[in-house]
Order: structure tokens, then C-alpha cells, then sequence
């Protein structure tokens, strides 16, 4: 029994070390409605308005045996706690201290934990909620609970939202962590995260235990379980519900003894830490306790594959592994254009196009001497795991930006990289091992890259070591032997492919390298590199980073995998080769018209590809802004025509736009070689505050564009003030507004007479479901668009182009 | 789990302004296309609870819970009841993923996936009340209606989600102060029910408070209620 005892922090590996399993306690909620709790109550009140209750309940679970109990605080958070009119701390620390008490007052020994459940919004991209928001939010709770002898973090579905909470705990405490995310029966949570990559991300970040509760019963568990033990060598926690409930009495399935019976077979598979969730009350943690102190632990096979992942994807490195590294400013104007100029949906395109061509992970570099690369790299993590579940790898020299990224980074990333200084190694490897990131590491150091294989291979082996002292582990480190280009060094070609072999062979370690560079300065440099990827690919190359768009280099990894019969049953391979797309798409007369006839057919008929052609060969002739005002704008205005006549309907229309998109892009990549641009007059888009219904904007944005129109696109959910910034711009004549709601016109309203206040002579446009031209007026706006097209009509008039 | 196969084309045209014989020719491959991306990404769920509801002051009252209804047009549709039915339905996040990921690769698809969304959420809460109907009772049920409909205050949706635990059963939450659902592609709705059969409703555009500023009425079309 403990005596009087201040703040004692549990160390779970050691008690793991002198007891068979870690017994947690049962259902909370549970308890409470047995004792009257009505729904929609807040349930942490209770803590101060009948601590009897709660102090009651943890005693039974006490007494049942358990050896952690969840203080009642498990929503005591500043969202939820809003109208309770109680403060976070308060109530988390009377949570904490009933608990307190009940161990006291009981026979046996027992740990406290402060029980932190979901925040109750959800999160950036699919929710507002920011991560840093989150984040804040979870620091508040921590620090509330600071007499807790530890954390648990449970029922997340988000990893993005554990993650934040993780940080949180770890960066305003020094408590151990237990952290349990809900799955659903196809073995995901809510928002797609999967076992492996939770477990994964967490032991990372450096919890002390992962796993499971509530959702589901024992039995259907099993799997997301056995998954969760092959992905992390830490302790495994599981508190399954009592079965499923029934959907009329809400009452759980399974029984006491059942529900022990089936919890145990978790200790089979290797669990130590087992309690349980909905519907179990005290006999079910008796049972379970019952049950188990019959049992011997079954000591894990512990195996952890090398693997990267976002929260819905697992790269797991066990074969070639394409990295795209088209994400890079490096030698491409229109990328630092779209980088100075924040346009993030050109990145975007960037990161779809890779993806859909077969990058498996995508590397991300921002770099560019005049902008805030730490912003811009937050911005673009943020935005690009938004579109894509393709694992990151975050590619900066500076280790603030790094550690930005992959603080707001839903996954366990890659850091490109380190390097054998000595200065690199001490900046990065911490970041790295704080975040439980994998890393790249150079094979250079002070003096340079060596011309000799030994010598690089020494400088891997020396990044190696002071990484593992470091605390990460071998499966976590990439080499990479570094490329040099032919053409200067052609003797050191073979070097590098003897180093890497080592690096792999000796070492043990996974291979990374840069492939694109050894062909600079070469006519047909396709060709060198995909002989070249083919060479390190059968020398032990595990992670190219190529450009995945070129057929040849995707190929060539694809035919590698095929050969050396890691690609079972050539599957991936015909699959990629073997009816490529399906669908069905218009077709074109074999010769490309190259005229503003041929423009006008491929703008019409949707072909985006040939539109991008045929423009690119009219500029070899034409001016840019002949084409732009003599060919692409009646194009666009004839499928204009057509759809206000009804010949063609709103999809076609956006199709035709899509064409006039990448005709676009094909001319302000050249003009921005000239340093010239189109612009025919910048306007500003955003959806209105509270509103995050955001495509129909986005069609408007589309529309602009092709007319030639510079849009700030200011996104959902936008502020007053944003807007009004925006609009006071040089050069802005035009705002459009758009709202879905009519919960949101209010806002709508508001953002007009900022901007108005700000600037008399902007005029604004306004759009959306809701609105009519009467409403339009009536809340100040200037003009009423009934669709994308209207709106173009009333730019060009604003404009007067 | 439930599973949607198939969904409802005829409604996403109407919701794309595309319901003519020409429109559903010209569209079919895209349509094809965009509904077996979106399949592969559907993640549907419903939950639904059932009170014994009261009146008074033109309000109802939710037994046992801390939800009172207010407005003429859910009074009116509740008026002959017993009981409501809360029902939440979602398409789930992975739809908003598509929907966004679309809007940058190609929006005419994003357009298209949008409106087959729509349609599919209708048809899980269609599922939702089929299930209701046939495992429960033997009564007489009015049709759904949703907050935000009419007068029926769209500011009940988080006291709404929580008495059905929509964030833990199907991942159903408001999004931040506003009553917006999140994810996008879903649905909340009540049905009555009753002993006795229930008089017939008028049900069209003449009672929606909506009538002025419907988006559908503005091109001669109807929501479908």
C-alpha cells in the first residue's frame, strides 16, 4: 500500500519488468449513467458536484484490481468546458485529486492518470481547428493535471490530433505517456489513420505505450492489435468496449467472463497492458484480472520493419521505393514564381501529378533566398497532406525549417538531411529523433565529398554511430552516397555505386540517392539516368529519388522490381502497363492542329493534353498575348456561349477551363523565362468566415484564371480583416465573395463593409447557393453572380478587358 | 458496415443542373469515372436515437435530454407524433480528401464527384431510415427533416450531434463556432413517429422559408421535398 506520496512518476517499463501485465480500469461513462447522468450533461462537472461518485467509482475499480485508474477528466478541455463556466484547471485538478484520494482510501497500490480524450472539433484540412490550436489547447490540459503520475491520451481517431497532444504532454510535462486511438471495423479510424502508421508516428514522438480502446469489442480487436505489436517495440495497451451496443438500449453484448475470456487472448499475442472501455464496470476488471493472473506474458517477437508513413499510408522500405523530387525550386522559374507569389495549388499540381505516376514517398523542398522558407514550408506541408497520403520527406538546409515541418507533419517523415559535420550532426540528429523521424544522411563532411568509396563509406559509418547514440535506430537512417555528374567525373561514377553497396552490405543500413544529377551536362540525359538507376538499383539501391513523371525512370523501377521477383506475379508491373486508363476519352485526328482552330477543338472536346501541345507550338510562332486574346479568350467565350445556350453543361464548361488551364500554364512558363506576365487585373477570392464550402469558388477561381485574371486566392474560412488586406492591394478593382449557408451571409455581409470602409471604389462580387440578386444588394455588394461564368462577365466589365 | 454500390445519379444531376436526356448522355463517362473514384473512398455511417417527444409553447420537447426544438415548421412536421427519430449520416473524411485533391487535378471531376456525394449522403440516410422502419416499429413515419430547413434553427447541430454521440459512433462533428457539419458530406435529419396514421403534409416549395432564395427554385428545379 503507498503511503503519503507527492507526484510519483510511473516508470511502465519497469513495473512491466517486475509484473506480469499493467491492469488499467474500466468505463467512466458507463458508471456514470448507472448513477443518473443524463445525456448532453457534461460529465466532468461531476467533480465538483459529487465527487463521492467519481471518488466511488475509481474505488471499485481499485478494488477490482486495477493499477492505473483515468481521472474524470477525459473532456475537461477549454472547447468542451465553454459554457460549463469552470476553468480547464479547476476541474482537471478536482478530477486528478479524487482519484488521488481513492487510491488513498483503498487497500492497494494504484497510479493516477490524467485522461485526456479528443478535443470535440475536428482538425485542419477536413475541420478549422489548427494544429497549433490544438496544440494549445492539449498544453492547457497537461499543465492542469500536473499531480497526475502520468498521461493517457485515448479514443483519438485523429493522428493528427494525438500527435499535437503528444507534443504537448512531452514538451510541458515529464509524466509518461500511454496513448490509445479508436479503430473502426475495416481497421481504420474515423479519419483513415491506420494501426501501423499510428504506432509508427508514436513510438517516434516517444510515448511509452500504444494501442487501443473503445470502438469495438475484444474479439474484433484482434487484428488491429496484432498489427499495431508488429509496428512498435513498445508495451502495447488494449481497453475494448464490452461488445458492441445494441442500437435501441445502447447495452453492451458481452458479459463479465466473456469479456475476459476474449480480452485475454490479447496477453497471447503479447499485450501487458489491459483494461476496459464502454459498458465494463468492475466485474469486467475483476474478470479480466481474474483471468490473467493465470497467465504467463507472451514475450513479442519484436521485428519493426524500416517504413515511413502518413497517417493513412505505410511506405514500409522492403524494396525500391520511389522518392519524386519535383517539389524543388532548384533550376524552375515558374516554381519559384509560385513560390514567391504563395500560388500553393501549383505545388499541389506538382505533388498530384507525382503521386499519380508512382512516387511512393515525395520530397519536399521550398528553399528559395527571398521568402520565409519556414513559413512556406509549413504551408506546404499543411497543404500537400491535405491532397495526398503520400508519406514526406522534408528537404531543407536549415534545421528551423526542418523542425517546423515536421512538428505540423502527420506522419513519421523522412529529414533530407544530415551530413558528417560535425555542426550538421549536432543540429539535425535531435530534431530527427525528437519527431522519430527517419533521416538521409550525406556521405561528406568538412573536407567535402571524398573521391573514394572507403572514404564515403567511413563518413556513412560515422552518421550512423552518432545517430544510434543519438537514439535512433538503424532501421531510421538512410545513406546517401551522393551523385556526381559524369560528364566532370566520370572515374567517380562507379565509386559511388561501390560505396552504396558497402553502405547496404556492411552496414546493414537502407540506401537513398539523388539519380537526376549524374546526367548534367549530357545530350539525352533520359537515357543516363535510367542506365544508371537500373546499376544502383542492382547494387542496392533503396530509395531512388527520381523524377517519377518520366515513363523511363518509374520503369525502370518497376521493371527492376519485376526482375529481381519482388514484384510477386509481375502484379505491379501489369498494372501499371496493362490497361493503363480505362476511361474513355474523346479522340483526336493523329496530326495536331497547330492553329487557333486546333486550340478551339481541344478546348472544346476537353483535351487538356493536346491543348498544352498545341499551345506550346503556337508559341514557337505567335506572340504570348496574341494567343492569349485572339485565340484561348474566344475559345473560352464560344464554350461560354454554349453553356448559357445549353449545348453544354457545367462540368464540360469546367473541362474546357481545365484545357485553358494548362494552355496557361504552358505561356506563363515562358513568360516567366521573359520576366514578363499576362495579368489582366488581380482580384481576390475567398469564401466567407464560418463558411467551408469552398468548391464553387474554387470553379470561379478557375474561370479567372483562363481570362487571363491574377487571383489572390484567400481560401475558406476567411477573416474580415484578410479580405479588407487584400483588398487594398495596388492593382485590386474586384473582391469576390462566396457563402453556402445562410447561417454565413451575416459574415458575408460584415467582410463587404470592412472592405468598403477600407477601400470606397473596390467593387465586390458576390456568389453562392443562398444568395439572390436582392440579398446581394441589400448587403451592400456591388454585383451578383448567379454562377462562375457571370462572374468572369463581371470581371471583365470591372476590368474593362 | 453499410455499403453504397451504387448511387443515385438522376439526383447528382439535378444538383449539377444536368437532369436533361442530352446532359445524361454527354456526361456518362465522366459520371463513370468520377463514381468509382468515389466509391473506393466512401466510408458511410449512420446513427440515430429515438425520444419520446412534447409540446408546448410551439416547441418540442426531447424527453430526458436537454434539446428542445423551436420553430413553426419542425412543430408542424413533429405535430401528430409520439416520438422523433434523430438521425446523423456521413460519407466520412476520405470524401473531403477526394473532393480537395480533385479541385486541384481536374474540377470538372471535382464538380461532378461533389453532386455524386451529395447524392450518396441522401441515400445513407435513406438507409438509416429503411433501417428504422423495418427493425423497430410498426408505426407511421413522416418524412426526414433537417436543421436548417425552413425555421428549424441550424444552431441546434451541435446539441444535435452530441445526444446522438455522432463524434464517437460515426466520426460526426460541427465545425468551430458554426454549425457546419464536418465532414462536408454529411447529414443530419429528424423523423416523427406515430400510432396512428399521420395527415398528410404539405410538402413542396410554398412551406419552405428557403422559397426566395432556393438555388434550385432560381433555375426552376426543386430540392425534392
Amino acid at each position: 500500500m503507498l503511503s503519503e506520496r507527492e507526484v510519483h512518476i510511473v516508470d511502465i517499463k519497469k513495473i512491466l519488468s517486475e509484473k506480469d501485465f499493467l491492469i488499467l480500469d474500466g468505463a467512466m461513462g458507463t458508471m456514470l449513467q448507472k448513477s443518473g447522468l443524463k445525456t448532453g450533461d457534461i460529465p466532468e462537472l461531476l467533480n465538483l458536484t459529487s465527487p463521492e461518485i467519481i471518488e466511488d467509482i475509481h474505488r471499485g475499480y481499485i478494488n477490482s484490481g486495477a493499477d492505473i485508474v483515468y481521472a474524470n477528466t477525459f473532456g475537461a478541455n477549454r472547447y468542451k468546458l465553454s459554457s460549463s463556466g469552470h476553468s480547464v484547471e479547476k476541474i482537471i485538478g478536482a478530477g486528478v485529486n479524487i482519484a488521488k484520494n481513492a487510491v488513498k482510501k483503498s487497500q492497494r497500490e494504484a497510479f493516477v492518470a490524467l485522461d485526456i480524450g479528443p478535443i470535440g472539433q475536428l482538425l485542419e484540412p477536413t475541420g478549422t481547428l489548427t494544429f497549433e490550436e490544438a496544440y494549445d489547447i492539449f498544453k492547457e490540459e497537461v499543465i492542469a493535471g500536473k499531480d497526475a503520475d502520468l498521461i493517457v491520451l485515448e479514443t483519438m481517431t485523429d493522428l493528427y490530433e494525438i500527435k499535437a497532444a503528444v507534443l504537448a504532454a512531452k514538451e510541458n510535462s515529464d509524466k509518461p505517456i500511454i496513448c490509445t486511438m479508436t479503430f473502426e471495423q475495416n481497421g481504420r479510424t474515423f479519419s483513415g489513420c491506420l494501426p501501423s502508421a499510428m504506432a509508427l508516428t508514436l513510438e517516434g514522438l516517444g510515448v511509452d505505450a500504444v494501442g487501443v480502446n473503445c470502438s469495438l469489442g475484444p474479439r474484433e480487436l484482434l487484428p488491429i492489435v496484432k498489427e499495431i505489436c508488429e509496428y512498435t517495440t513498445l508495451p502495447v495497451a488494449v481497453k475494448p468496449n464490452a461488445g458492441l451496443p445494441d442500437p435501441v438500449t445502447n447495452l453492451y453484448n458481452v458479459t463479465p467472463s466473456e469479456f475476459a475470456e476474449s480480452a485475454s487472448e490479447f496477453a497471447d499475442v503479447g499485450v501487458r497492458i489491459l483494461g476496459g472501455c464502454c459498458g465494463t464496470t468492475p466485474d469486467y476488471i475483476k474478470a479480466l484480472n481474474d483471468i490473467l493472473s493465470t497467465k504467463k506474458p507472451t514475450e513479442r517477437e519484436i521485428n519493426i520493419p524500416s517504413a515511413v508513413c502518413s497517417s493513412s499510408k505505410v511506405s514500409v522500405i522492403n524494396q525500391p521505393r520511389i522518392i519524386g523530387e519535383r517539389i524543388n525550386p532548384t533550376g524552375k522559374k515558374r516554381f519559384k514564381e509560385a513560390l514567391k507569389s504563395g500560388d500553393i495549388d501549383y505545388i499541389l499540381s506538382q505533388a498530384i501529378e507525382q503521386a499519380n505516376a508512382g512516387a511512393d514517398i515525395l520530397d519536399v523542398n521550398v528553399g528559395l533566398p527571398d521568402i520565409d522558407e519556414k513559413a512556406m514550408m509549413v504551408k506546404t506541408v499543411k497543404a500537400i497532406q491535405s491532397v495526398t497520403d503520400l508519406p514526406l520527406q522534408i528537404d531543407s538546409t536549415i534545421p528551423e525549417v526542418l523542425e517546423a515541418a515536421l512538428r505540423v507533419y502527420n506522419g513519421k517523415a523522412i529529414v533530407n538531411s544530415v551530413n558528417g559535420e560535425e555542426k550538421s550532426l549536432q543540429t539535425i540528429l535531435p530534431i530527427v529523433k525528437k519527431y522519430g523521424a527517419s533521416v538521409v544522411g550525406l556521405t561528406l563532411d568538412e573536407n567535402g565529398i571524398p573521391k573514394k568509396a572507403d572514404d564515403r563509406f567511413k563518413i556513412a559509418e560515422k552518421i550512423m554511430q552518432r545517430a544510434i547514440d543519438m537514439g535512433i535506430p538503424k532501421r531510421d537512417i538512410f545513406i546517401d552516397c551522393l551523385t556526381l555528374t559524369a560528364s566532370a567525373e566520370q572515374a567517380g561514377v562507379m565509386e559511388t555505386v561501390k560505396a552504396l553497396n558497402r553502405v547496404k552490405n556492411e552496414l546493414g543500413l537502407h540506401t537513398v540517392l539523388g539519380v537526376s544529377n549524374i546526367s548534367f551536362g549530357l545530350p539525352n540525359r533520359e537515357l543516363i539516368n535510367s542506365n544508371f538507376l537500373q546499376i544502383c538499383l542492382s547494387h542496392g539501391l533503396d530509395l531512388p529519388i527520381i523524377n517519377p513523371n518520366v515513363p523511363s525512370m518509374t520503369g525502370a523501377v518497376r521493371a527492376y522490381k519485376l526482375l529481381a521477383n519482388i514484384d510477386e506475379n509481375a502484379r505491379e508491373f501489369i498494372d501499371a502497363y496493362n490497361n493503363t486508363d480505362t476511361a474513355p476519352k474523346p479522340t483526336t485526328s493523329g496530326t495536331l492542329d497547330v492553329s487557333a482552330k486546333g486550340l478551339l477543338f481541344a478546348v472544346q472536346n476537353g483535351l487538356k493534353h493536346e491543348g498544352a501541345l498545341i499551345t506550346e507550338k503556337l508559341l514557337l510562332t505567335t506572340d504570348s498575348m496574341e494567343i492569349v486574346d485572339n485565340m484561348l479568350i474566344p475559345a473560352l467565350d464560344k464554350t461560354g456561349a454554349d453553356f448559357e445556350s445549353g449545348k453544354i453543361f457545367l462540368p464540360q464548361l469546367i473541362l474546357s477551363a481545365g484545357v485553358a488551364q494548362a494552355a496557361f500554364e504552358v505561356i506563363k512558363s515562358k513568360m516567366s523565362k521573359e520576366g514578363s506576365s499576362v495579368s489582366k487585373g488581380k482580384v481576390v477570392l475567398a469564401t466567407v468566415k464560418g463558411d467551408i464550402h469552398d468548391i464553387g469558388k474554387n470553379i470561379v477561381k478557375v474561370l479567372l484564371e483562363n481570362y487571363g485574371f491574377d487571383v489572390i486566392d484567400l481560401g475558406k474560412d476567411v477573416d474580415y480583416q484578410a479580405v479588407a488586406d487584400a483588398a487594398v492591394l495596388p492593382d485590386v478593382k474586384l473582391v469576390g465573395l462566396s457563402a453556402l449557408m445562410t447561417t454565413t451571409l451575416k459574415s458575408m455581409e460584415e467582410t463587404i463593409a470592412l472592405v468598403k470602409k477600407v477601400k470606397p471604389e473596390c467593387k465586390i462580387v458576390v456568389g453562392g447557393a443562398v444568395l439572390t440578386p436582392e440579398y446581394a444588394e441589400k448587403i451592400g455588394a456591388d454585383y451578383y453572380a448567379k454562377d462562375a461564368k457571370a462572374t468572369v462577365d463581371i470581371a471583365r466589365k470591372v476590368y474593362s478587358v | 458496415m453499410i455499403k453504397i454500390e451504387k448511387i443515385n445519379r438522376e439526383e447528382a444531376l439535378r444538383y449539377l443542373a444536368c437532369n436533361s436526356e442530352k446532359a445524361r448522355e454527354d456526361l456518362a463517362p465522366l459520371i463513370d469515372e468520377c463514381e468509382k473514384e468515389l466509391l473506393s473512398v466512401l466510408s458511410p455511417k449512420f446513427t440515430y436515437r429515438y425520444f419520446d417527444i412534447s409540446f408546448s409553447d410551439k416547441k418540442v420537447y426531447l424527453k430526458d435530454a436537454n434539446l428542445v426544438f423551436e420553430g413553426n415548421d419542425i412543430f408542424s412536421h413533429l405535430d401528430s407524433c409520439k416520438g422523433a427519430y434523430l438521425i446523423a449520416a456521413t460519407l466520412g473524411s476520405g470524401v473531403d480528401r477526394l473532393i480537395r485533391k480533385l479541385q486541384i487535378e481536374n474540377m470538372a471531376k471535382a464538380v461532378v464527384t461533389d453532386a455524386l456525394a451529395s447524392a450518396a449522403v441522401e441515400e445513407v440516410c435513406a438507409l438509416a431510415e429503411n433501417e428504422i422502419k423495418s427493425r423497430f416499429e410498426k408505426g407511421f413515419f413522416t418524412w426526414r427533416y433537417a436543421p436548417g430547413y425552413g425555421d428549424f434553427d441550424i444552431n441546434i447541430q451541435k446539441d444535435f450531434l452530441s445526444l446522438l454521440d455522432a463524434q464517437k459512433k460515426i466520426g460526426l462533428y460541427t465545425s468551430g463556432d458554426t454549425m457546419l457539419l464536418t465532414p462536408i458530406k454529411s447529414v443530419t435529419s429528424v423523423m416523427g413517429v406515430s400510432d396512428t396514421p399521420l395527415p398528410p403534409k404539405k410538402r413542396g416549395c410554398i412551406t419552405c422559408n428557403m422559397k426566395d432564395s432556393c438555388a434550385f427554385r432560381k433555375r426552376g428545379s426543386h430540392c425534392g421535398y
